[in-house]
């Protein structure tokens, strides 16, 4: 009791100074501008006709909003369907893999068999292999199997990332035994086991993974470059890429489809927000 | 039984997806061509060419370079947000939210939004370089500047997702200890170079592996300003990698190279854990 009370009384003496709190509020105001600055700048810049991004001094906010930057990029670039084809893979690959690293964290955090620990250690050692390092043997790999330019050449790949495994292993493993004893006892089989008592009590666990796998389906960039050639089945940051590589470049174009590729990213964000900020964070520390 | 039945999907996958190519990788540094052509036996040719070839020794230089400029500038940028958000009475769900809004974004659109920022005649970082020096600067035109610019856009990116990890580490660390501190009269710098920065070293252990594998793969950013250039300035292992498969059409020569960046990582890998395991 007495613990409790110091603990209390040092948290006031401990409260930062109003130096410190005034130098800490510069440094965060600092931080909040760059962060924010160059999204407004492009805004500004997507909403211009490109001649007058050349005048200066520049206009932040443009007497006449120009909109047709939009208007060209939706009607004349593949912009739709690159979004549509980031969210058909992303979704793809998050179902799957949250089934199938579930599945094997599951096995490894809860049952017993023979050489657990070298699968465990093989997995362990992949997670540092570099995955730019593999994209010339996958290309060829992909292309044995017929699957070079599919949409498949960007999902099955990306299940092999064993990271999630362990993600989802560190909820397991904190769950106690007896749960799974009582169950078994009960005469469930694994199956019933898994499905209705270890899935539905890490769901927080799910989250992360879910939010985790997406993220880096959306932000991937090498792997699409190499293994898709056709504009249409292109996912959105090759997409967009290439409308940089033109001879003249559009940058009203391109400044309009960057800041319409953070927005269902922004809404994902803040639909999802406690996830993000607080527990990817911590459960990234653990794994 | 059923222990390897609920493994079997994911090690498939991990097997046809990542181990099988990872053990490809190593026979084709003894081949070339195959993208047109069928591959070409031809000893250890990528490998004696790999190791004098000027531009693949600039690949490696270039991408340790960058690394070094990279990963200590986001670490000191993000421990200081950390460390004033960790000091602040109100707000800090606010500026979280704030700062970490550029790690959402894929590198590639950041990369493209600093082709905004950073242009000669209307990037707003150069209309503020000409406020102040009445000339702009060519960042990613100038062999000496555009790595540092590389660097720059990387830790913008990057700052807000290490700044809340850190803040979790320090939000984490035992409260006793610095009142005992305080009671020994450490004032608050030296509370944080005797306490806080020695008690975050499991954190630490994670962002450094961590990020030295992922910025020893640097590409996207680089594609997207820069190419490689001006004359190779900013060309790294993996935009060579890139290259030698679809440009060069010399796929074993990049396999050799690839092969190489995977003993790096894992040499570097090893070495961290060493420098941080625990000592007790």
């Amino acid at each position: 009791m007495w613990r409790l009370a110091r603990r209390k009384r040092n948290a006031v003496s401990l409260k930062p100074t109003l130096p410190m709190v005034t130098v800490s509020y510069g440094v965060l105001m600092f931080a909040a501008i760059i962060s924010i600055v160059p999204f407004l700048y492009i805004l500004s810049t997507s909403v211009k006709d490109t001649n007058s991004l050349f005048s200066y001094p520049p206009e932040w906010i443009p007497d006449v909003l120009y909109w047709g930057n939009y208007a060209k990029l939706l009607q004349e670039t593949s912009f739709l369907n690159w979004t549509l084809n980031t969210f058909m893979i992303g979704l793809a690959v998050t179902v799957l893999k949250l089934v199938i690293d579930a599945m094997a964290a599951y096995s490894l955090a809860k049952l017993q068999f023979a050489g657990k620990k070298t699968v465990s250690a093989v997995l362990l050692l992949a997670v540092a292999i570099p995955v730019a390092a593999l994209v010339i043997p996958l290309f060829f790999l992909v292309r044995s199997m017929g699957l070079l330019n599919t949409y498949w050449a960007l999902i099955l790949p990306a299940l092999a990332n064993p990271l999630g495994i362990f993600l989802l292993r560190s909820f397991i493993v904190s769950l106690p035994d007896d749960l799974i004893h009582s169950a078994r006892l009960d005469g469930a089989g694994e199956l019933k086991i898994f499905a209705q008592i270890i899935l539905p009590l890490i769901r927080s666990g799910l989250v992360v993974h879910a939010i985790f796998t997406f993220m880096l389906q959306y932000t991937n960039f090498l792997w699409p470059l190499v293994a898709i050639q056709s504009e249409s089945r292109q996912v959105l940051t090759v997409g967009i890429s290439s409308l940089k590589s033109n001879f003249v470049v559009d940058w009203g174009l391109i400044s309009a489809a960057s800041l319409l590729a953070t927005i269902p990213i922004t809404l994902l964000f803040i639909a999802l927000q406690r996830f993000f900020l607080a527990q990817s964070l911590s459960s990234a520390l653990k794994g | 039984m059923t222990a390897y039945l609920f493994l079997a999907p994911a090690l498939v996958f991990f097997g046809t997806f990542l181990i099988w190519p990872g053990l490809s990788l190593f026979v084709q540094t003894f081949h070339n061509g195959g993208v047109m052509s069928p591959a070409v036996f031809v000893g250890t040719e990528n490998w004696e060419r790999t190791f004098v070839d000027p531009l693949v020794l600039k690949t490696i230089w270039n991408t340790l370079r960058y690394c070094l400029m990279a990963i200590p500038a986001v670490f000191v940028i993000a421990m200081l947000f950390a460390l004033a958000l960790n000091s602040i009475p109100v707000g800090q769900t606010a500026f979280k939210t704030i700062i970490y809004y550029p790690t959402l974004q894929p590198i590639l659109i950041a990369a493209l939004m600093f082709t905004f920022v950073l242009h000669q005649d209307f990037g707003v970082l150069n209309i503020v370089m000409r406020a102040i020096t009445g000339e702009p600067v060519n960042f990613l035109g100038d062999e000496d500047l555009a790595m540092p610019t590389i660097a720059m856009v990387e830790v913008w990116k990057g700052m807000g997702f290490w700044a809340l990890l850190f803040l979790a580490g320090i939000q984490n660390l035992p409260r006793d200890l610095y009142h005992a501190a305080e009671l020994d009269g450490a004032g608050p710098v030296r509370r944080f170079f005797q306490l806080t920065l020695p008690l975050l070293k499991p954190t630490f252990f994670f962002s450094v592996t961590f990020a030295t594998i992922v910025n020893l793969q640097v590409f996207d950013s680089i594609f997207v300003l820069t190419d490689g250039g001006p004359f190779h300035s900013t060309a790294s292992t993996t935009w060579y990698i890139y290259r030698s498969l679809f440009t060069f059409s010399e796929p074993g020569y990049g396999a050799t190279l690839s092969f190489v960046l995977v003993l790096v990582v894992l040499v570097l890998t090893a070495i961290q854990s060493y420098a941080f395991r625990d000592k007790s």
